[in-house]
């Protein structure tokens, strides 16, 4: 079985991150014998003032490989992880999905895609986790946080959106990397030109400039970089992925 | 609060300059960081994003 899982709203100004509790639930899947699992991804949802969000509305999503039977212990074991580290004041929310390929996920990316661009409600959460007989849960608080978690495994069934948990944390800034080094990282599979879309040869040299991101873009970890003006492949500043992720992804 | 209590997005030097003299400033996770400077409101715990920047959970940027 192959099982998507997202939390959301976990967190408050002063407790750990809410990616930080999903790679905890991720290690306690593996440590039961599950797996293997992939690496986390952030989903950015809509920023506004009436969501009430702690400080920038994202949510962290995984998928892993599990038993068919697997499904309840996954759930009840992330379940009673988030109420047990989730900080006082969040509202957390779960969604756990075991994935049916010969189901169609339509609504449920356009759910996560919705959820970039507008505000949502729990209820619309719910109706849209109904008519995919997916678990979505509550663990405290208002709740709220149900609507980012379905949002991110919308999204990450989608495939092109959201960045890579970690992801070049260990790389050196002003260092430059061949394609094929980087793709030895986890967090690589493929090094791609920002406005070509087309993979760069093993060969050619990336330039760390700044703080980079890899991200989803269908379905694979991908490294946008770009030429400066000497022609060197440079890499793409993380605030700048950013804004390329409202309009380039979706 | 008003919007002059809100920084707006890319003024990476004025955040780095009020965070550096900042008494609450703490780090976000690393995948929450925003700025290119370690220290950089847009990379503080207490910063929330807004519609068009970031508003400090401590009330304490000056007036812009």
């Amino acid at each position: 079985m192959k099982f998507y899982l997202c939390i959301d709203d976990t967190d408050n100004l002063d407790s750990i991150g809410t990616g930080t509790i999903a790679e905890q639930i991720q290690e306690k899947i593996i440590r039961q014998g599950y797996g293997p699992c992939c690496l986390v991804t952030r989903h950015q949802l809509y920023i506004h003032e009436d969501i009430l969000y702690t400080s920038h509305n994202s949510s962290m999503c995984f998928y892993g490989e599990a038993p068919d039977d697997a499904l309840a212990t996954i759930i009840d074991l992330a379940a009673k992880h988030l109420d047990t580290v989730a900080a006082v004041g969040s509202d957390p929310g779960l969604c756990v999905l075991a994935y049916d390929e010969s189901c169609h996920y339509d609504e449920l990316m356009e759910f996560g895609i919705q959820a970039k661009q507008t505000i949502l409600t729990k209820d619309d959460a719910m109706a849209c986790a109904r008519n995919h007989q997916l678990h979505l849960s509550e663990h405290g608080g208002t709740g709220q946080g149900i609507i980012g978690a379905l949002a991110g495994v919308g999204l990450r069934l989608f495939g092109c959106d959201g960045e890579i948990k970690g992801a070049l944390k260990n790389a050196v800034i002003n260092q430059s990397y061949t394609v094929a080094d980087l793709k030895n990282l986890p967090e690589v599979e493929q090094v791609l030109d920002l406005t070509s879309k087309e993979p760069l040869a093993d060969t050619t040299l990336i330039r760390l400039d700044n703080r980079s991101k890899t991200v989803l873009y269908r379905h694979h970890y991908v490294l946008f970089v770009r030429q400066d003006k000497n022609n060197q492949y440079v890499t793409i500043p993380k605030a700048e992925i950013r804004q390329l992720g409202e309009h380039f992804y979706v | 609060m008003s919007d002059q209590h809100q920084l707006p997005m890319e003024a990476w030097k004025q955040a780095q300059t009020l965070a550096i003299n900042c008494p609450e400033f703490k780090p976000d996770v690393e995948e929450e960081w925003l700025a290119e400077e370690t220290i950089s409101c847009y990379n503080c715990r207490y910063r929330r994003f807004v519609g068009a920047g970031i508003r400090c959970m401590k009330a304490l940027f000056p007036d812009f």
